[in-house]
């Protein structure tokens, strides 16, 4: 299918949800700030108070066994300290993802569905760690939000949608063949319009866009190519939406293994074996963290 | 006892270098109730006392003793499901077109450490029941092999306690399987597809008859080689396969640099190796 009219096609849809999330003003506001030189906690803490959902949220992800303090903090001043500037962002971003789109579940359930974008983002950060790449929080959220498109087309289409995933269930078609064949463009367009809309720096919308086709990037291949792996280590590690048993892949013939050994030849070396087991491992932090996230 | 979490880490990654098992934070409960055991058989005091042994000059037979109280009892009827998943959903429907293509309506399949029969035989029900649909006319062959005779002569007479068939799905259980004073007797239907014989792997010479294989499994066993006789034993396997044929080990170990030429296929809930 032509990607140009794929992209309309999705441009087209997102133009006509008129009720479509919005990312918070104080989200955009404490990155700005997070993002100027001389910037001071008490300001940061301050102004993420003014949003009580998000330090509700920021309180109780600093509190789950992903950032393991060794005991409970109940403040946000604290957890801004704790985190340091640079998590505390991933963190305030991320909530301000779950406030976006708590309520518009849809088809995807919402705690598996927010499982696979933290499994995305954190192996993603893994692997971005192991390669040396420059900014590890880019591809955790890069991670967090890659499948953003789906969680559109689970709320606004959930009937096609339904429809689309339970093919994916019966027989071997990729989710991104099946969506095309329904809608005329898949989630990775939809969700590269989204955050063409939210003003999206270009390295994430091409990271949305790409990550089943990291060969098309262009203006950062390795960030796609992060985020595209670590989605299908998660496809098989548990932290697949509840998953299609018949998924496999072979590493060395994925275009996003390719790239990464192209750039950084010490990849070869990995111990992949390993990686999942360590992967599995984490599984429980991931879920827990999720599940904190959404207790009332 | 109690492990702390780095004392844990650190005895996990050694013994992962060193055979290739990987023990999960999940079974951190069970590696401390087996290590207490060897703690006291060897009079170490601490983890790191015993870690201070293994790698001591009589670590090699130490860590067999260990792997030994860490693999008892680990073989049970339908113990590795994301495996049996996979082949049902994937690797056998992919198997059998290519197969049946070139009009060669034959499957083979050799359990290379077959214990008591129960990973042999769990293939054989999972055939089965693709007897009418998928392999419907098909020449099932499934070879079991062990070193050991008693466990070879338990696996034909094929009689289980509850323990072994306590992963058994019901339907399963009902169909192939009879119960008597306690026993689960298999049914002749699954066992007719399946022999067992003693092979002792390091045994070059048989090796290379045990030929044309779809599918080999071999779960438990090679963590007790060294690289060297690992290596040589799944270059063994490797060439006892089909072209596209398919490997598998046990659930918690590794072939991470001991053979080259097998790709790692991953499916849900685990990996296995391609020819």
């Amino acid at each position: 299918m032509d990607k140009q009219v794929m992209m309309e096609t999705a441009r087209q849809m997102v133009a006509t949800i008129d009720d479509l999330p919005t990312i918070p003003a104080v989200a955009t506001q404490v990155l700005q700030l997070l993002d100027s030189p001389d910037v001071d906690v008490d300001e940061v803490a301050d102004l993420m108070l003014t949003d009580q959902v998000m330090t509700a949220r920021v309180i109780k992800m600093v509190n789950s066994p992903v950032y393991s303090p060794s005991q409970e903090i109940s403040s946000l001043k604290r957890a801004v300290v704790y985190l340091g500037l640079r998590h505390i962002k991933e963190v305030a971003l991320t909530s301000s993802f779950i406030n976006a789109f708590e309520d518009k579940g849809g088809v995807l359930e919402v705690v598996p569905c927010w499982e696979h974008a933290f499994g995305v983002g954190m192996v993603a950060k893994v692997i971005a760690d192991k390669i040396r790449y420059k900014d590890l929080e880019k591809a955790y959220i890069a991670g967090i939000i890659h499948d953003i498109g789906e969680v559109v087309l689970s709320y606004y289409r959930a009937e096609e949608f339904a429809a689309v995933l339970e093919q994916t269930h019966q027989r071997p078609i990729k989710l991104v063949d099946a969506e095309a064949e329904k809608f005329g463009t898949t989630h990775a367009e939809i969700g590269y319009c989204i955050a063409e809309k939210w003003n999206f720096p270009e390295a994430y919308r091409e990271a949305i866009l790409f990550h089943h086709d990291p060969r098309s990037a262009i203006s950062d291949p390795v960030l796609c190519a992060i985020i595209n792996l670590a989605d299908l280590f998660c496809t098989v590690r548990d932290l697949n939406y509840g998953g299609r048993s018949w998924v496999t892949f072979n590493l060395v013939e994925e275009p996003g293994w390719q790239i990464l050994r192209e750039q950084f030849p010490s990849l070869a070396q990995l111990d992949v074996e390993r990686f999942c087991y360590e992967l599995d491992d984490a599984v429980p932090d991931v879920k827990e963290l999720v599940s904190s996230i959404f207790s009332k | 006892m109690a492990i702390s979490d780095k004392d844990f880490e650190l005895l996990r990654d050694f013994i992962y270098n060193l055979c290739g098992m990987y023990f999960h934070s999940t079974k951190k409960y069970f590696l401390e109730s087996r290590l207490t055991k060897r703690m006291e058989a060897t009079g170490a005091k601490t983890a790191m006392d015993y870690y201070a042994l293994l790698k001591s000059p009589r670590g090699g037979e130490e860590l067999r003793f260990l792997l030994d109280e860490v693999t008892t009892n680990e073989t049970y009827f339908f113990r590795c499901v994301p495996q049996m998943n996979a082949i049902e959903t994937k690797f056998l429907p992919e198997i059998v077109e290519s197969k049946g293509k070139m009009g060669f309506r034959k499957l083979r399949i050799w359990s290379a450490a077959s214990s008591s029969g129960e990973e042999a035989y769990t293939l054989s029900m999972l055939l089965l029941e693709k007897r009418s649909t998928l392999l419907k006319d098909w020449i099932i062959e499934i070879v079991g092999t062990d070193i050991n005779e008693t466990v070879i002569n338990q696996a034909k007479e094929g009689v289980y306690n509850a323990y072994s068939v306590r992963n058994v799905p019901d339907l399963y259980k009902r169909k192939y399987f009879k119960e008597e004073g306690g026993k689960f007797i298999l049914s002749p239907e699954v066992k007719k597809f399946v022999t067992f014989n003693k092979l002792n792997l390091y045994d070059d010479t048989k090796m290379v008859f045990m030929k044309s294989f779809d599918f080999i499994f071999c779960a438990n066993v090679l963590i007790y080689f060294d690289l060297a006789a690992k290596s040589k034993v799944v270059q063994h396997f490797y060439n006892n396969l089909q072209p596209y044929g398919y490997f598998f080990v046990g659930q918690s170990e590794s072939l991470h640099g001991v053979n080259d030429k097998f790709k790692t296929i991953h499916f849900p809930g685990g990996f296995g190796y391609k020819k």
